[in-house]
């Protein structure tokens, strides 16, 4: 405590004070398109509640530094500082996932998909019940039509580069989409790891 | 608003199949055969947010009696190769994916930290010769002049002089200007195991200061991440990755003297003491290809490399390696996350002692805290140990145990 004694204690005092509740302030801006409790109800909008930490941890540092693409996400993140970053993970990976608006499934799809996902050994990371582990993504009730663009962005390489390139290398369009239907409507597990 | 950020996704999404341009597979997969097609393996995640300095466990590590281990700098989130002005007082780490560049400050009772240039594309290499610092990522050469008294330095472009090859894979990298006054560059090969597309990669360069006179002094080289010049001899000492999906055994990494401009490693047809590749078969595969001083561990990742000439550690360390293994990824238990100290004998026999470390718990599966990168040694003769994995920086210092005095 020995600093407050100094000069500029009210200073670091009154900073102290409006930075706590920062990260808590900025949580309407993300559910404004991510959803109430970051369930998406948006097209192309991705569910964030229930997502490792660390998966969203990466992801909110790679769009402030610009190195994944979006208009949207890299203006946003400017100047939130790492800190901030670790609360808003810690906070959309502990709430509950609710799957919105998955519409009904398509049998043929469902089947196509499933065993797609087990051809391409999508659950050896992404675990067997596709929630997601570490710094990969809960795939299991997110939306269909997200899940559809973000593997067709990893197939032409416009993520940066990570195991999903390879993953997705050659995979055509229309077993793209069965993924996307089967994922999407697969029962999401455990909403925190 | 909703609906205009949904646009604007919308057209983002749409905008960018217009140039969808499927490219290979990312080349780490390369190898994996069909055996294989189960595993779990796959690289660790790194992190890429600022670990505080109350989360890093530095009491864990372990060092031989007599040094110590403190925690010198942290908030560098990715830092990994070090550099340091000519009065030591500034010290340059590059990063991979974060893109960034770091200055540390050292202001005798703390440090403070800044970046430099953000937004590149793994600017891993950084080397300061005669007060510029020289910033290497995959696709840009940048120089800035006169940093250490000038922090708003704009940089100079020196992207062209260098010619660097299109391939990102393994062209991260670590650079040094050699006792010559060269920049040495390595230009790793562009996949896990694979004829290389071009003759660009898979070597290593020496340039003139200004990117001229490019000379290719090693080819057969997979992947060097670390390298350093033999205080006597003055040859050239450099850390090799061996390929992964061979094995949990092998072939392991390397580490490899070049006596003279022109020696050949092995890759892709030769690793370590003569394995021959399973993949990418040639006749006499090992045929005047130069064995490693020493086996580095399977996947150890091999990356640092630095010959101790400082006063501070006891004279049996004088003029002997450190190397640092960051820990494998591409094997069912643990390799390396360590640093190892590396002597020859008289005959070129090399044996290694681990010095540093306690970053793993145990042997069995993956349960790591820290990732050690590389060392640096300081002018007081301590070493610095940088750490990718919690971004943070040890200091490593030795002072002589006391004796016991018998009553």
């Amino acid at each position: 405590m020995r600093f407050l004694l100094r000069k500029g204690r009210w200073a670091f005092l009154l900073t102290a004070l409006f930075s706590l509740p920062c990260f808590s302030q900025r949580i309407p801006a993300c559910e404004a398109c991510h959803g109430p409790g970051g369930n998406s109800t948006t097209a192309l909008i991705p569910s964030i509640a229930g997502q490792p930490k660390l998966f969203m941890e990466n992801q909110l540092v790679l769009f402030r530094e610009g190195i994944r693409k979006s208009p949207v996400m890299n203006p946003q993140m400017q100047g939130i500082a790492d800190r901030e970053i670790q609360q808003l993970a810690e906070h959309f990976s502990k709430q509950a996932v609710k799957v919105v608006s998955a519409g009904s499934a398509d049998p043929a799809l469902m089947k196509k998909g499933s065993e797609l996902a087990k051809k391409l050994r999508c659950g050896i990371c992404h675990l067997s019940d596709f929630s997601g582990q570490k710094q990969m993504p809960r795939l299991a009730g997110q939306r269909e039509e997200y899940l559809e663009s973000e593997m067709r962005a990893y197939r032409a390489n416009q993520r940066p580069e990570t195991a999903m390139n390879a993953a997705l290398y050659g995979v055509k369009d229309d077993e793209i989409r069965a993924l996307a239907h089967f994922l999407s409507r697969s029962a999401p597990g455990p909403t925190s790891r | 608003m909703r609906s205009l950020i949904a646009l604007a996704v919308t057209a983002a999404f749409t905008a960018s199949f217009a140039q969808a341009q499927p490219k290979p597979p990312p080349a780490w997969h390369q190898g994996k055969g069909a055996k294989m097609a189960d595993s779990k393996l796959a690289p660790h995640a790194g992190k890429m947010t600022e670990t505080a300095a109350s989360d890093i466990p530095v009491k864990n590590l372990k060092l031989p009696r007599g040094f110590k281990a403190e925690l010198w700098a942290s908030g560098l989130p990715g830092g990994r190769s070090m550099t340091a002005s000519a009065d030591g007082k500034k010290l340059y780490l590059g990063t991979r994916i974060i893109g960034r560049v770091y200055e540390v400050t050292d202001e005798g009772s703390k440090r403070t930290v800044r970046v430099v240039v953000d937004k590149l594309t793994q600017p891993s290499g950084v080397a300061v010769n005669k007060g510029s610092l020289y910033v290497f990522a995959i696709d840009k050469v940048l120089r800035y002049d006169n940093i250490a008294s000038n922090p708003n330095a704009q940089p100079v472009d020196m992207t062209k002089a260098f010619d660097l090859p299109p391939e990102q894979h393994h062209n991260w990298k670590y650079i040094a200007f050699g006792p010559d006054g060269k920049l040495y560059v390595p230009f790793g090969a562009p996949c896990n195991i694979c004829e290389p597309p071009t003759k660009e990669y898979a070597q290593i360069r020496r340039y003139n200061a200004d990117g001229s006179g490019k000379e290719i002094i090693a080819t057969g080289v997979r992947n060097t991440q670390g390298f350093d010049w033999h205080p006597k001899t003055r040859e050239l000492w450099f850390s090799d990755h061996g390929r992964d999906w061979a094995g949990d055994n092998g072939p392991q990494d390397e580490l490899n003297r070049l006596a003279k401009p022109g020696g050949n490693y092995g890759f892709p047809y030769c690793h370590a003491n003569g394995i021959v590749d399973p993949d990418i078969k040639k006749a006499d595969a090992c045929k005047g290809v130069t064995r490693p001083v020493a086996l580095m561990g399977p996947h150890a990742a091999a990356m640092g490399v630095k010959f101790y000439t400082g006063k501070m550690f006891p004279a049996e360390y004088q003029n002997t390696m450190f190397v640092v293994r960051k820990g494998s990824w591409n094997r069912t238990k643990p390799m390396g996350f360590d640093v190892v100290n590396v002597r020859v004998d008289g005959e070129g026999k090399a044996s290694m002692k681990p010095f540093l470390t306690g970053f793993q718990q145990g042997a069995e599966g993956y349960n790591f805290w820290g990732r050690p990168a590389y060392v640096h040694q300081m002018a007081d003769g301590s070493l610095l140990v940088s750490d990718e994995q919690v971004g943070a920086i040890y200091r490593i210092s030795y002072s002589a145990p006391k004796v016991a005095v018998k009553k």
